[in-house]
């Protein structure tokens, strides 16, 4: 950001443009709609280059041409864009471009939607004088097992190096050799395999990147662009879906640097072929695969569901005490999916047990101190922060494009980053300082840290952290929701920090990174055991857990999973096989086919989010706007409308018969949304801390005072250790028999679960399961990386190979969630956990 | 002995052995005794005042003032830095490795000095990697004066530090561009950078850097020694000084030669470097290394060889390198050799150099295989002008210039080239390797 901001007005070409001093006269000149040609400046990308030399500009008072994209803009700066003097370097430049481009448009994907081509006809001398021959490269050739380089067409813009070197600092894409023989290339040939690298492709300014996806798919008049939000991830980018015959071809970037800076993940990028995989849910059916009709399965689901719900002796009715049976849980919904699903249990089934969360979280109190706007962060506050806490996620691999923002922030910012979890992260190398705390350490940890806040003690080893932290005058917490799966004190605990920084009176605060995408959307959608529609007041029902407890026991016997797969989500995967095997009636909504679809009685199917019309709400607040962009295959139906009905069937009449209607009634029930209509939200979404409506928080406005009785979480034992070794780090003894005991922490890898599986392109990234093991763990039970054992906790086990990692703590092992084989959820059982592991093979063996 | 027409400042004793040598440097030189001066009894901007009023110019291409440089870095705290650039490339110029081979304590105690000029606590020496035997040199001059307390910490007990390192390129010509040099030292890959901010605001680490030639830091120590007023005793009004001048190609005795600037340039190339050959005749030559335009005998050989003269020509005086084509030189062959050394150094970061400099070659080419119409010729000049003013750094100009002026000066010798290839002259009458030992009497 420049220091200055002040507002200049400048001359260009004849015409007076206002710009603010400091800004490169390329933006000024674009916000004053004056177009100057340029290939390698792009302002996401950071500091100008100025190697293509295309921008060059006639600046009064300076004798020769400046590059326009790294020209600051002064007061009565006075430039021409289009005398003879810069036309004559324009058609230099393209013909310099060109002399070893091969001109290939007529079979290069990029032709129609390219820079290079456009420049040419707009700024170029129209005719070639080269007849040499040109340079000749090996093309096309794999730079990835996604991306496609044709070298000969590269124009050596540096946009891809500079996007891996300085935005997702991966580093592995390098110019090599030098002069016209440069090319782009990573060391010693290997595929260029990381999260983010699909953005080159959106970046190049010619066809010398090309996904493997899209080649030869489509012509840009074959075309149709249509923009959406990404629900693959809380990220919640905005994405644009190329749509060719309904259906999507691809999925580029939709700037909008509230949200995600112009950047998308690969997971967003290539997990579009899901959309039509075989496994697709494609029309209703029940148990065993028998297709029904959409009249017949919602009759079914409702008599299903009523049978269970009326199997109570007790009274049933509106708003009375009611021993209903049936709940619901909500995975991968919209707002409005959400906010008809909880009519449907509270109002039509009259239970009140619906959960959003895939085992536990804060109660409905604490989520409403959360709500408080003057303590909530939003993604931009991330660039302006002087410090930054990650604590107890990665977001690399829980919210992938809040990695990239947050290094942004340390590079060209200065922010000084702290972070705080049990595994390693990949922001670790960029950190002042590192907390490494044992797996269900967190609270410990935060208390241990608001102390050091108070008392300003430099012995606890909570310091480090505190000290960075305690200066700053913006700080932003980005913090995991599975803290939450702790206990009931750890997000206290994180609010009792959040006071004694005084977030509240600061920039920056606490933005949440959840486990699901849409979570923030619909716990504000009133899925959740003890709020109903904008956190409100209602009788308090089960939480996911204690659904999974009440089927085993047989007090719930009827279940509605909306957009969830707790067979290979949830925690204690064995407790969810016992539950759904006890459930008398399951109904799954469900895009694709997987374990839990094969219990249910009833499957419904889902539409995937280019296909869905609704609404979901950011982490940070945004309500943004999913756009349907595709046909939906088979026989989907909208599923606001299928839920209609569905309340209809029970004898619920909603009223909602489309988006806009279904719409209408979400903001009215949620006092927050009151009043923000579809408009508000447009392309780009609005914060609904920042309309009238954000007063309507309930209990806004309470005053948060550190250490108050009302913030401090009940007293949490610890062991304290000194140094960074974990706080409760598992007793290293070792067992007989070969077997160990060593506390289990597990994680969501970025390529876990089904996408890998349901996207062909993306199966080469399928994580295996390994045992991520300290060396000196590893040293004592003779493991080497590579080695096959068994990880076991009492009856659940599951295979993994090791792997030594020096970043491990002693004591702890990792594991992996939400894998097709040897899920790590089988081992969990919501408390800490201790495994034993037993060597089955050697590796190489 | 040297000749009468040289002015022997910086190559006083150079064909002395021991001058290599601290108590040689000391014994035969007075060495060391104007740091020791300058460091104890001088401030940082009376230095900078005598650098200044000297009017020295910078001796590695651009010849800008010296003392003005080093007053645009910025005072304060921060750390600042010195680079001595070494890294002499350029076809022609072999000075450097004159000054640094004969004579490394002058160079240590320049830059010792102009690190007081310009407050810079750490001191780099970037020299190319072919110049090892030098490095060697250098490193063994180096280890001398930190034994001897004219570097390190706590200089000569003025509270002042500096730390001198002797880094070795790795043998690209664009690491001589100061910004290329600075990204090496920092271990990029050796591109220039976007100027502004020039490295005397945002250099070397992103702190304050005074980049300075090996010659023109190698003045240092006589100008504060002498004062300016003695400095600009030499030399024109524009151009004050004595310059060390590499002299190759077609003349009889090839070298180094110290002259006061402003010395006429016939008698440099003919008396003091004995001219061209029996029975030939000068047909152009570089002023000032291959990156400057050729100038034709007529045009060239009565001028004074100054920085104002040469700028006036149409040419430069650069690095202050004469390299001589005679009669039997073929001048497309010494465009196209010209054209493939900067095709070969491009580093490809900007178009128009690392495309024009290719395309260019690959034109030449044809021109000397007899493929080629008047109409490329025109073609080769348009590219030139296509480069000149367009580039990133000057790589490309440097290309473009001296074959622009080729062609423009000799157009009737390239089209007799296109006409019948064989009629072309000796493409490897061009240059004689650069000589070992000092030219003129020795």
């Amino acid at each position: 950001m420049s220091p200055a901001g002040r507002e200049v007005t400048i001359t260009i070409d004849g015409r007076e443009v206002a710009a603010i001093e400091g800004e490169m006269l390329h933006d000024a000149a674009r916000k004053g709609d004056v177009e100057i040609p340029v290939f390698c400046y792009e302002p996401k990308l950071g500091d100008p280059v100025g190697a293509c030399r295309m921008c060059l500009v006639e600046i009064e008072g300076i004798p020769k041409l400046q590059t326009s994209c790294s020209t600051p803009v002064r007061e009565g700066m006075v430039v021409h864009t289009r005398t003879e003097q810069v036309k004559h370097a324009q058609n230099a430049v393209v013909e310099f471009l060109l002399v070893n481009h091969p001109l290939d448009c007529p079979v290069c994907d990029k032709g129609g939607e390219c820079p290079l081509q456009d420049i040419s006809y707009g700024w170029g001398p129209g005719k070639s004088r080269v007849i040499d021959e040109k340079r000749h490269f090996e093309k096309p050739i794999e730079l990835s097992p996604l991306v496609a380089i044709d070298r000969e067409r590269c124009i050596l813009c540096y946009r891809c190096v500079r996007f891996s070197q300085e935005i997702s600092e991966d580093s592995q894409l390098q110019l090599l050799d030098r002069g016209d023989r440069t090319y782009v290339g990573t060391f010693d040939d290997r595929p260029y395999v990381a999260p983010f690298h699909g953005n080159i492709t959106d970046i190049c300014p010619v066809g010398a990147l090309t996904s493997y996806t899209y080649r030869f798919r489509a012509r840009p008049w074959d075309i149709e662009h249509a923009g959406s939000v990404c629900t693959l991830c809380p990220s919640q980018c905005n994405v644009s879906f190329t749509v060719r015959d309904e259906k999507v071809k691809r999925v580029v970037t939709r700037d909008n640097a509230e949200v995600d800076d112009g950047w998308l993940c690969d997971r967003g990028r290539y997990g579009f072929e899901m959309f039509d995989a075989p496994e697709r849910v494609r029309g209703p059916r029940l148990k065993g695969g028998t297709e029904v009709s959409w009249d017949d399965a919602i009759a079914k689901a409702a008599d299903g569901l009523r049978a269970a719900a009326d199997s109570s002796p007790t009274q049933v009715g509106p708003n009375s005490d009611t021993a209903s049976r049936v709940a619901a849980i909500v995975g991968d919904a919209s707002n409005e999916e959400g906010f008809l699903v909880q009519r449907i249990v509270r109002e039509a089934l009259d239970s009140p047990h619906i959960d959003s969360r895939p085992s536990r979280g804060p109660g409905a109190d604490v989520l409403r101190r959360l709500a408080e706007p003057s303590i909530s962060a939003k993604v931009r506050d991330i660039d302006e922060a002087d410090a930054i806490l990650v604590l107890g996620t990665d977001p690399l691999h829980s919210s992938p494009i809040l990695d990239l923002r947050v290094r942004k922030a340390i590079r060209r910012n200065g922010a000084k980053l702290v972070v705080a979890t049990e595994r390693p992260t990949a922001l670790d190398g960029g950190a002042q300082a590192v907390f490494r705390y044992a797996p269900h350490g967190a609270t410990s940890f935060l208390m241990g840290l608001a102390g050091a806040l108070r008392n300003g003690d430099t012995e606890v080893p909570e310091s480090d952290v505190a000290d960075v932290l305690r200066n700053a005058e913006s700080v932003v917490v980005l913090w995991g929701e599975r803290i939450g799966r702790e206990d009931h004190a750890t997000v206290k605990a994180l609010l009792d920090v959040a006071a004694t920084l005084g977030l509240a009176d600061k920039d920056g605060g606490l933005l949440e990174i959840p486990d699901t995408a849409n979570a923030r959307g619909l716990r504000e959608a009133g899925c959740l055991p003890d709020a109903g529609p904008g956190l409100s007041e209602t009788t308090a029902g089960l939480s996911t857990e204690e659904i999974r407890s009440a089927l085993i026991s047989g007090e719930l016997t009827g279940l509605i999973l909306f957009g969830a797969d707790p067979l290979r989500d949830f925690p204690d995967t064995p407790a969810w096989e016992e539950a759904l095997t006890a459930a008398d009636f399951v109904v799954s909504f469900s895009m694709h086919e997987n374990a839990t679809t094969a219990k249910a009685d009833v499957v419904l199917p889902l539409e995937t989010h280019a296909e869905k019309d609704g609404t979901v709400t950011h982490p940070d607040g945004r309500l943004q706007r999913v756009r349907p962009s595709a046909g939906r295959p088979g026989d989907i139906r909208p599923n606001v409308l299928v839920l209609s009905q569905l309340a209809e069937n029970l004898g619920l009449v909603t009223g909602i018969d489309s988006q806009p209607t279904a719409f209408a009634a979400l903001t009215q029930a949620v006092s927050f949304y009151n009043g923000i209509e579809d408009s508000d939200i447009g392309g780009r979404g609005i914060r609904w801390q920042d309309t009238p409506a954000a007063d309507n928080v309930p209990g806004s406005g309470r005053p948060s005072v550190p250490g108050s009785p009302d913030t401090e979480p009940e007293a949490h034992p610890h062991i304290s250790e000194a140094g960074d070794a974990p706080r409760r780090a598992a007793s290293a003894d070792p067992g007989t028999d070969g077997l160990h005991a060593l506390t289990l922490g597990t994680y969501r890898d970025l390529w876990a679960g089904p996408i890998t599986e349901l996207n062909p392109p993306l199966k080469f990234l399928t994580p295996q399961q390994r045992v991520e093991i300290s060396p000196a763990d590893a040293e004592r039970l003779g493991l080497k990386t590579g080695d096959r054992v068994r990880v076991s906790q009492d009856d659940s086990v599951v295979e993994a190979q090791v792997q030594i990692k020096e970043r491990v703590p002693a004591g702890v092992v990792f594991m992996a969630e939400g894998l097709l084989d040897g899920n790590a959820n089988a081992l969990l059982n919501g408390g800490p956990v201790q495994v034993s592991i037993e060597k089955l093979s050697e590796v190489g063996a | 002995m040297a000749h009468q027409l040289e002015k022997r400042v910086l190559l006083e004793h150079a064909e002395d052995p021991a001058l290599r040598t601290l108590d040689g440097y000391r014994r035969l030189a007075g060495g060391y005794a104007t740091q020791e001066r300058a460091y104890k009894e001088m401030e940082q901007d009376e230095v900078l005042k005598e650098l200044e009023d000297s009017g020295l110019r910078g001796r590695g291409g651009a010849g800008f003032s010296m003392g003005k440089k080093a007053s645009f870095l910025p005072r304060g705290d921060m750390a600042k830095y010195l680079c001595c650039n070494a890294d002499e490339s350029e076809p022609g110029a072999f000075k450097d490795r004159e000054l640094m081979q004969r004579n490394p304590h002058q160079l240590i105690e320049g830059i010792a000095i102009a690190a007081l000029a310009a407050d810079a606590g750490h001191a780099f020496i970037f020299i190319r990697g072919e110049y090892a035997e030098q490095a060697d040199i250098l490193d063994r001059a180096v280890a001398e004066a930190y034994e001897a307390g004219y570097l390190g910490t706590d200089i000569l007990g003025a509270h002042r530090d500096l730390e001198l390192v002797v880094h070795r390129g790795a043998g690209a010509y664009i690491c001589g561009e100061e910004t290329a040099l600075l990204d090496a030292l920092e271990g990029k890959r050796g591109n220039p950078r976007l100027k502004p901010p020039f490295p005397a605001v945002q250099g070397l680490y992103g702190g304050p850097t005074l980049i300075n030639n090996v010659e023109t830091l190698s003045n240092v120590p006589h100008i504060v020694r002498h004062g300016a007023a003695w400095f600009r005793g030499f030399g024109t009004e524009q151009s004050p000084g004595t310059k060390v001048v590499s002299v190759s190609g077609g003349v009889r005795r090839p070298g180094n030669y110290e002259v006061e600037l402003g010395l006429p340039t016939r008698e440099l190339i003919c008396d003091l470097a004995g001219g061209p050959e029996p029975g030939h005749e000068i047909k152009a030559f570089f002023p000032g290394g291959s990156s400057s335009p050729v100038l034709t005998a007529e045009e060239g050989l009565d001028l004074p060889y100054s920085f104002e003269a040469m700028a006036e020509a149409g040419s430069m005086l650069g690095s202050g390198s004469i390299i001589v084509a005679d009669d039997r030189v073929s001048i497309p062959h010494l465009a196209l050799r010209t054209a493939r050394f900067y095709h070969h150094e491009s580093c490809g970061k900007c178009a128009p150099c690392r495309e024009g400099t290719n395309w260019t070659v690959k034109m030449l080419e044809r021109m000397v295989r007899g493929e080629a119409t008047p109409l490329d010729l025109d073609i080769v000049s348009s590219v030139q002008q296509n480069i000149i003013g367009h580039c990133l750094c000057v790589l490309g100009d440097s290309m473009a210039m001296p074959v622009g002026a080729m062609v423009r000066k000799f157009r009737e010798e390239f089209e007799e080239a296109m006409e019948d290839p064989n009629l072309v002259l000796d493409p490897h009458a061009v240059v004689q390797a650069p000589p070992e030992t000092l030219g003129a009497s020795t």
